[in-house]
Formats: C-alpha cells, sequence, structure tokens
C-alpha cells in the first residue's frame, strides 16, 4: 500500500514546502507531475511523492499566496496546471533558506563534536 | 499573515468551495496518466503500468479526500453537517423536540425571569462615575423594615460630622408631580429634589445644557424655579432639540426653567423607578412641613472601607438616637441603628424585602430547571434506544466515536439553544408579571423596572441553555462514545441492551422521584402556612364581611351631623335583608397603617425601654359582635358612652401584660399627651391588627360615638354572601349620607388577601413547581414502565405460559414503580426536609418540622407512581402468551 511509506513522506512533512519552492524558484514553473519527478531525481530515488501529499502541500502554497496556478498545454500538448513561484514565495523560501541552513549548521555541528 | 490567508481563504472554501471538485480530478487525472504513461515507456505493459503508477503514486480518491480537507475547515464543514442533520433529526421527531423544546423554555424562563429581577434589583450599576465607591444610610428601627429616608437635620448631622465620604448628597422623592410644557395637558411625573452636591457627586456630564449646581440649590424659589429633565422626557416631549434649554415648563402650577437635560443612560438613583424632573432640593425645604425622607449617598473617599463608614457613621447616629428617643419618649429609638449599603446599584426600597423571595423563587425555578433536564435525559436516552440501528450503521461504515459523540452533542446544543432563546421570551413576560406581583405587594412607589433583557440576562440564559445542554446531553454522548461497532452490530438482532444503559434509566427516574419530592414538600409547606396565616390565631371571623369605605371630606358635613347621620346609616343597614349586623370604625383589621400612641396605666411602673406602643381604634357599638371578636369581660360600648365620662376596651395581650393578677375594670388608661385618663369597661380576645404575620399587639378600644370622633369604616355581617348586598348598601348610602362619596368597597378576606399578595404568589408558583415537578416524575416513570414492558414482553409471555397469573405481571411491574419511587423518596426526604429549613430561612414564620407536607409529598408521590403504573401493567396483564411465542 501506498501507505507504507508514510514514514518517509512524514520526514518531508515540515521541508516539503521549502522543496517545492526552491525546485519552482530554480526550475520556473511545472506541473504537479513533474514536480515530483524532478524531487524524486534530484533525490536520487529517496522521495517519492505520493499525490495525497504533493496536492495538499500545492494547495496550501497556493491559499498562501506563496504560488500561483494556471492550466497550460505542456510540451506532449496535453493541458495541465503548473505552479509558479510568487514574490512573496520568493521571500518565504529566503527566510525559511534562513533557517534551515543554521539548523542545518546547528545539526552538523553537534554530530560531529558529540557523535 | 500567510497563515491568516490560508485560513480565509479555507473558510471561504468551506462554503463557497474555492476550486471545484471537478477540477481537482482533473488534475489528479492529468498525474496519474502521465505517470501511467511514463511506466508505459518504461515498457510495462498497460494494465501494470497503470497498477505501477497508483503504487507509486496513491489513489485519486485518497488524494481527493485530501485535497478537499485542504481545502476547506474540515471541522467546521462537518458542525454545519451535524447542525443540518441535527435539525433534520428534530423536524422529523417533531412531538418529541416540541416536548423538549417546552421543557427547557419553562425551566430556562423561570430561572431567567428571577434572574431579571435580581439583576434590575441588585447587579445592574447605575452609569455614574465609580459606582463601587457609593453607598447609602438605611435607618433601622427595631422590629421595622430599613428605611432610606431621613429628616433633613439628620442628614445635615451625617453630612457634616462625618470624615469617611469625599462627597455626601441628599435625595429626596417628588411623587405625582404635574409637569407640563408650554400649552399642554400636565402628566404625572416621578420627579426628584437634590441637592446642588448631587450631579457633580455622581461625576454626571448632562447631555445638553447643563445639570444643578450649588448655586440653583442656593437661589431657587417658587419664583425662579430651575429643572434638569430625563433624556426620554426631552426625547418625548422636545424631540431632542437644543433649543428646549431654556424654555419653560410648569411643575405643579410653577412655571420653571429647563437647565439641562440628564445623560440618556442615567434614569435616575431609584433602582426599582425612573425620573424624569431633577428638582433643587431647596424647594422640598421651603414647603411647609419641610422635607422629611431625605436619601442620603456618600462616595467613600480613597482607601476608606465601607467597614470604615459603618463604624463612624454608627457613632455618629447615637446622637440622633438619643434626640428622637428623647422627643418621642420612646426609649426604643435607643436602640435604632444607621446601617451603610453599597448604592452601585442605585438606591432601593424594595431590595431588602424582595432579596429573600426572589432567592427563594430561584431556588425553586432551579430545581424545576433541574428536574426537567433529568426528564430530557431520559427522553434522550429513550429515543437513543430507537436510534441505536442508526448509530451501528453509521459506526460499521467507518463513523469514529469522537465524530458520534459530537453529533450527539450538536444535537443537545441545538435544543438548548432554541429552548433558551424560547425561554428568554417567556422570562421577558414572567419577569413582567413578577415586576406587577411586586407592585401589588405594595408600601412603595410604584415600580417601573426594566425588565428587557440586557447583557446580563443575555449571558445568564446563555450560560443556563449551555448547563442545561451539557446536563442532559451527557448521557446520550456518553452512550454514543460506549457504542463499539461489534456490540452494535449484535443489538441490531433485537437482543437486549447493555445493563448500565438500563441503570441510567432507573437512576433518572429516582433522580426525579427525589427532586419533585423536594418541590412538593415545599409547595405542601406554603399551603400549610397560607392557611395558618389565613384561619389561625385572628381573633376574629373574616368570612361574609363587607367592608365599606366613605370618604366625608368635601361633604362640607360638621362632625355633629356627620355623626347624626352615620347613627342613622347604621340603623338603615341593620334593616338590609340578609345583614346580621353593622358596625363602623376607625380601621378595620389587616388594613395597611396602624393608629399608635404611648400610653400609661395608674399604678403600672415600667422601664423606659420596655414601653411599646399601643395599637387604637375608634369603634362603634356591635363592632366586636360584627366581626366576630369575643367580648370576655364587662361590656361592649354604647351610643349611650357620648355623653358619659371616657371609655375604653382592652384586649387580652393589654390585659395581660398590664393587670397580669387583676381585673382591668374600672382602671384606667392615659395616653401621653393627653390628660383624661379613659377607664376601662371591658375586656376582648386578641385580635390581629395590621399584619397577619405579627400576634395580636396590645390594643385600646375607644368608642366611635363619644367626642365626636366619627370613623367611617362600615363593616357589615351578612347570612348571604357579603357582595349580593352592596346594591341596597349603596342606595342606603344614598339616602341617608348624600353628599359623602363611597371611596371604597371590600370584603375582610380579600383584605387579608391583599396583604398576603407575596405569600401568595409564592405559595401559588410553589405549588405550580410542585405540580410540575409531580407531572414531570410521572412521564418519566411511565415512559421507563411502557419501555421495559415493551422490552420484556417476550419474557412475560414465557412467565405466563408457565403459569404465572394476571395479577402476578400486574404485581411485578406495579413493584418495580413502587420501587424506584421508594428509592427517590429515600433519597428525596431528607433533602425535603433540609429544603423546609432553607425555605425558613428564606421566609419568615414558616412552621418548620412540619410531618404535614412531607407526608403530603410522599403520598402525592406514591399517587403519581399507582398512576404512571397504570397502563404499562394494564398492558403488560394483556400480554397474550400464544401470540408472543408464535412471533417468536
Amino acid at each position: 500500500m501506498a501507505n507504507e511509506r508514510l514514514p518517509k513522506a512524514d520526514v518531508l512533512q515540515g521541508t516539503l514546502d521549502l522543496m517545492v519552492l526552491r525546485t519552482l524558484s530554480t526550475i520556473g514553473p511545472l506541473h504537479g507531475y513533474a514536480l515530483s519527478a524532478r524531487l524524486e531525481q534530484a533525490s536520487g530515488g529517496a522521495i517519492q511523492l505520493n499525490m495525497g501529499t504533493l496536492y495538499p502541500a500545492l494547495m496550501r502554497l497556493e491559499q498562501r499566496r506563496f504560488v500561483r496556478a494556471e492550466w497550460r498545454v505542456t510540451d506532449t500538448s496535453r493541458k495541465a496546471r503548473f505552479y509558479s513561484i510568487t514574490a512573496a514565495g520568493r521571500r518565504q523560501l529566503a527566510a525559511k533558506q534562513a533557517e534551515w541552513d543554521q539548523m542545518a549548521a546547528i545539526i552538523h555541528t553537534l554530530q560531529h563534536n558529540l557523535g | 499573515m500567510s497563515h491568516l490567508r490560508e485560513w480565509a481563504h479555507r473558510l471561504a472554501g468551506t462554503f463557497r468551495r474555492g476550486r471545484s471538485d471537478r477540477d481537482l480530478l482533473e488534475e489528479l487525472r492529468v498525474h496519474a496518466q502521465i505517470a501511467a504513461e511514463s511506466a508505459q515507456r518504461a515498457g510495462e505493459p498497460v494494465d501494470a503500468a497503470t497498477r505501477a503508477a497508483v503504487i507509486r503514486h496513491g489513489a485519486v480518491a485518497q488524494a481527493m479526500e485530501a485535497q478537499r480537507d485542504q481545502r476547506g475547515l474540515p471541522w467546521l464543514a462537518d458542525l454545519h453537517g451535524d447542525v443540518r442533520y441535527g435539525l433534520r433529526g428534530l423536524i422529523r421527531d417533531r412531538g418529541l423536540t416540541t416536548v423538549i423544546i417546552l421543557l427547557l423554555a419553562l425551566g430556562i424562563g423561570s430561572t431567567t425571569a428571577v434572574f431579571t429581577l435580581i439583576n434590575a434589583l441588585m447587579l445592574r450599576t447605575l452609569p455614574v462615575r465609580a459606582p463601587e465607591e457609593l453607598v447609602y444610610l438605611l435607618s433601622h428601627y427595631p422590629g421595622d423594615p430599613r428605611n432610606a429616608g431621613l429628616d433633613w437635620k439628620y442628614y445635615e448631622l451625617f453630612r457634616d460630622q462625618n470624615h469617611v465620604f469625599s462627597d455626601f448628597v441628599g435625595t429626596s422623592p417628588a411623587w405625582h408631580l404635574q409637569v407640563a410644557t408650554a400649552g399642554t395637558v400636565p402628566e404625572e411625573l416621578r420627579g426628584e429634589y437634590v441637592v446642588g452636591r448631587f450631579f457633580p457627586a455622581l461625576g454626571l456630564d448632562p447631555a445638553t445644557g447643563r445639570l444643578i449646581t450649588d448655586e440653583d440649590d442656593r437661589m431657587a424659589s417658587a419664583d425662579a424655579n430651575v429643572a434638569v429633565v430625563s433624556w426620554s422626557y426631552w426625547n418625548r416631549h422636545f424631540n431632542r432639540d437644543p433649543a428646549a434649554v431654556g424654555t419653560r415648563i410648569t411643575v405643579n402650577g410653577v412655571s420653571t426653567a429647563v437647565i439641562g437635560v440628564a445623560p440618556r443612560a442615567f434614569t435616575g438613583i431609584i433602582a426599582e423607578s425612573k425620573t424624569d424632573v431633577w428638582l433643587p432640593m431647596a424647594l422640598a425645604r421651603q414647603a411647609k412641613g419641610g422635607v422629611r425622607g431625605v436619601g442620603a449617598i456618600g462616595r467613600l473617599k480613597p482607601g476608606t472601607s465601607i467597614e470604615g463608614a459603618r463604624a463612624e457613621i454608627s457613632v455618629l447616629n447615637r446622637a440622633r438616637n438619643e434626640e428622637i428617643a428623647a422627643r418621642g419618649h420612646d426609649a426604643r429609638w435607643l436602640l435604632a441603628t444607621m446601617e451603610v449599603e453599597p448604592a452601585g446599584a442605585g438606591l432601593s426600597a424594595l431590595r431588602d424585602s424582595a432579596f429573600k423571595p426572589l432567592f427563594f423563587l430561584m431556588a425553586g425555578a432551579g430545581l424545576l430547571l433541574l428536574l426537567a433536564c433529568t426528564n430530557i435525559a431520559s427522553l434522550l436516552v429513550a429515543r437513543g434506544a430507537t436510534r441505536r440501528r442508526e448509530m451501528a450503521v453509521r459506526v460499521s461504515i467507518g463513523a469514529g466515536r469522537s465524530r458520534l459523540v459530537r453529533q450527539v452533542l450538536t444535537e443537545s446544543l441545538l435544543l438548548a439553544a432554541i429552548g433558551a432563546a424560547a425561554g428568554l421570551l417567556l422570562a421577558y413576560f414572567g419577569a413582567a408579571a413578577l415586576v406587577r406581583i411586586l407592585d401589588a405587594v405594595g408600601r412603595h412607589e410604584p415600580l417601573q423596572i426594566d425588565v428587557r433583557p440586557d447583557a446580563t440576562v443575555l449571558l445568564f440564559s446563555a450560560l443556563a441553555g449551555l448547563g442545561t445542554a451539557i446536563a442532559f446531553g451527557m448521557i446520550p454522548a456518553w452512550q454514543a462514545f460506549a457504542m463499539s461497532p461489534v456490540s452494535c452490530l449484535r443489538d441490531m438482532s433485537g437482543v437486549g441492551e447493555p445493563k448500565s444503559h438500563r441503570r441510567f434509566g432507573q437512576g433518572l427516574v429516582v433522580a426525579q422521584v427525589a427532586l419533585s419530592a423536594v418541590l412538593l414538600t415545599t409547595s405542601g409547606l406554603f399551603a400549610r402556612y397560607l392557611s395558618d396565616l389565613r384561619h389561625v390565631g385572628l381573633g376574629f371571623n373574616a368570612d361574609s364581611v363587607l367592608l365599606v369605605h366613605l370618604n366625608p371630606q368635601g361633604s362640607h358635613l360638621n362632625a355633629t351631623v356627620l355623626t347624626a347621620r352615620y347613627r342613622e346609616l347604621l340603623d338603615r343597614l341593620q334593616g338590609i335583608p340578609g345583614v346580621r349586623s353593622v358596625s363602623l370604625s376607625a380601621t378595620t383589621p389587616i388594613a395597611k397603617g396602624s393608629w399608635l400612641r404611648f400610653g400609661h396605666v395608674d399604678g403600672f411602673q415600667e422601664a423606659p425601654d420596655k414601653r411599646r406602643y399601643l395599637f387604637l381604634n375608634a369603634v362603634a357599638p356591635k363592632y366586636f359582635e360584627t366581626l366576630g371578636t369575643a367580648v370576655l369581660a364587662g361590656r361592649d360600648f354604647e351610643f349611650q358612652d357620648a355623653s358619659r365620662p371616657r371609655v375604653a376596651i382592652v384586649n387580652q395581650a393589654m390585659a395581660r401584660y398590664y393587670f397580669p393578677d387583676r381585673s382591668p375594670l374600672g382602671r384606667h388608661v392615659t395616653f401621653d399627651g393627653d390628660s383624661l385618663p379613659y377607664e376601662i369597661v371591658g375586656v376582648v380576645a386578641d385580635a390581629k391588627y395590621e399584619s397577619l404575620h405579627e400576634p395580636a399587639p396590645r390594643t385600646v378600644y375607644l368608642n366611635a360615638f363619644q367626642e365626636g370622633q366619627v370613623q367611617s369604616h362600615f363593616a357589615i355581617r351578612t347570612h348571604v354572601p357579603p357582595l349580593s348586598v352592596l346594591r341596597p348598601v349603596r342606595r342606603a348610602i344614598d339616602d341617608v349620607v348624600r353628599p359623602v362619596r363611597l371611596e371604597s368597597v371590600t370584603t375582610l378576606t380579600d383584605q387579608m388577601d391583599a396583604s398576603i399578595v407575596l405569600e401568595r404568589t409564592l405559595a401559588g408558583l410553589s405549588g405550580v413547581f410542585g405540580a410540575m415537578g409531580g407531572l414531570l416524575a410521572a412521564m418519566g416513570l411511565y415512559g421507563l414502565l411502557a419501555y421495559t414492558v415493551a422490552r420484556r414482553r417476550r419474557e412475560i409471555g414465557v412467565r405466563m405460559a408457565l403459569g404465572a397469573t394476571r395479577a402476578n405481571v400486574v404485581r411485578v411491574v406495579a413493584g418495580s414503580a413502587l420501587a424506584w419511587v421508594l428509592v427517590g423518596l429515600g433519597l428525596g426526604a431528607p433533602a425535603a426536609i433540609w429544603s423546609q429549613r432553607f425555605a425558613a430561612a428564606m421566609v419568615e414564620n414558616l412552621p418548620i418540622n412540619d410531618p404535614l407536607p412531607v407526608a403530603f409529598s410522599i403520598l402525592a408521590m406514591t399517587v403519581v407512581a399507582i398512576v404512571a403504573a397504570y397502563v404499562p401493567a394494564r398492558r403488560a396483564a394483556r400480554v397474550q402468551p400464544v401470540e408472543v411465542l408464535r412471533h417468536e
């Protein structure tokens, strides 16, 4: 069952927003499948996003006005909903990125000095 | 900020839906398709590719559900659904819903009605600066109610000599002012005379113009009168025109300048009435007789406690008491106290007398509400039993327990909300009715209490509603919580119900019996009390006496003529068919007002503080015969006494006190300030004088036909219903004393009843509460028995098939009813006995430790049990064993 991968998704929960925003900021507008494929590829297959996780997250970001979405035609002439980052999204990304870097540095220090 | 936006979106999404379901679904479908295609491209067959895509990316349906949750606020959507579902349920069970809402409206309505009055008299603070610092003085003469009116000179004494108040102001009522604006007919309004510091001390600012100042109070006279009018008067007569300031109105015929308008929120300093006109106190002081009855209001200095003020005022009060005692030869004044009470909620003559009855009513209404709650709980439990199937289905298709509990609680809250709203409406009329009753109790000015619910009252009824919802909703909610799918599915086969549920039902019935036993005992207590008041130790026979009050004022008949005419009238009335006996007197029993004098008896020495007022009456011959008071020694008055030395008749209380060991006949009594003594020529039985609550005071009767003391209260004892002789009585009055007007007509029993309106109201209401309690207990009992019999039909059938007789069956059913009632009474009796003590603390002279009311409630509850058991028992006895067994 798909649910059995949930532990992995749980780890992602707090950082999913950050990853989505980072990806959209770097690559530009993407539809949901492309976004999840991109994340999977970038993580070397470690992150496999369930639709039930991805789309509520996208909707939350949209409700907070960090991303906006519109239906567009893909390269393969299919209609898909494309997400792109907003100015507010970029500001949020910068703030979260700083927080994340700081946290990562702390964890790194702890790991190496105490571990 | 961004979170706020998310919630705003989701709130909108809950009701108006953000993106449509189709849009969401389309996006997911595209995702799934691309996923499947990419798997196909990797070389998998179509079926396997689709499956793989589902495994990797999850199913569309679940993702849809997750999206929907994110789109709106699921709990709000649930609540919305619960409310709609609940309303549908309530409409479906229309009968039950109506009963429950009626019960709630009654319970919440009666508590809120009582609370409305408590709020108006005691809680609602005046719209003035720092109302908590205000206090007022209450003079307390031993044995009398407290009184907020001081003589002006004592007001000055307290004002000038205290060190505890930063402000000390006086106000005096001006009743029945005839007030007219230019060119209109005067209307009767209530006013207040106030000192110059009154408005500044309260910290009030005018709505327009200015308020009365010290300067106004110094300068005011009949020629230069000024007035402040209320906002409401300004609104009614001047349409809120600022030009009203400076115009003139007429107050009691005196032209008066309007100098300003009081602030809108301020309707006067008296809690139970409204003031429309404020006039300078100087006017009252210039009037003949000066000003009496000054309400004294102080503002405590910062850091001074009310206890500090009490201590100082009580010291200052000694000087006042000594002066009054010396002046009036009444040593009891030395025992009088001057009390200090908070005035933040306004001055009130009613607060003292109404507090206990209101508190008592609140207790009764609260009990009724509690009883209604237990009834509603048992109704809901019974309905829960019929809804088990529905619940079971919902549980088995996956509804969570918390979801079911929430649903049940929502229903309870819905019921409570509707009940509270209906109760609020009921409370409005109930409170208005209570005000009218308090008004009829009399002895204070007409009441103008605003019973429209304010924020406090609304909060109270909302809390009452919430409290009841929790009280009656808890049990069905617990039942929903305790529901497990397995037991539900088992239940669907119809096999019994958990023992715990049955215990609940029985427990509720027991509680109902106990509560209504308390209510019934109290109503029995009051019925007994009222009957005692009306019949025990009266000293006169109140039945069949017509009281006719004439008013000779304006008839221009002098005393001599009037005396002759009245004597003729007595003869004429005596001749009317159906009339047994006629007399006249200065006052009649239990009328308002007493005629009091101090006096002394030759040869009787008494300490000054032992002296009591003597109660007087002037009566015509045959008064005692007419009232049914026994003449125990000596003789009745005679018309011939007119030309003899002064005579008097005393009652037993008087005789016992002054002549404990000898006959009073031939002795003399002399009133203070009077030189000639009265010779005692008779002794009569004790008869209550002004109050049914007080035993007969020391009473002296004088002859109304001696020394021209003409009196106009006629008493007529009849063989026939007293009002039936009214027509010939009127004719006789017209014929004999023509210019004299007929002031009022009543019967002695009505006059007595008018003096105990409050007691009769309390008795009536506690009777209603008791009857309601009995009815509710009967309903509960009937419901439980009917349900038990229906559930045990099969068992009864089997028993009968095995040889049980109908009598056995009836015995079992009636037996269980009696058992529950007995347990309920076992719990209720101690509570009932305690409630008697409680009632006695609230109402003076209640006969406590009287076994009769308790016996009455036990008897009543037993009757209730038998009535409630009758139908179910008969139904049980009609069970046909063959039918039941065939049905299996």
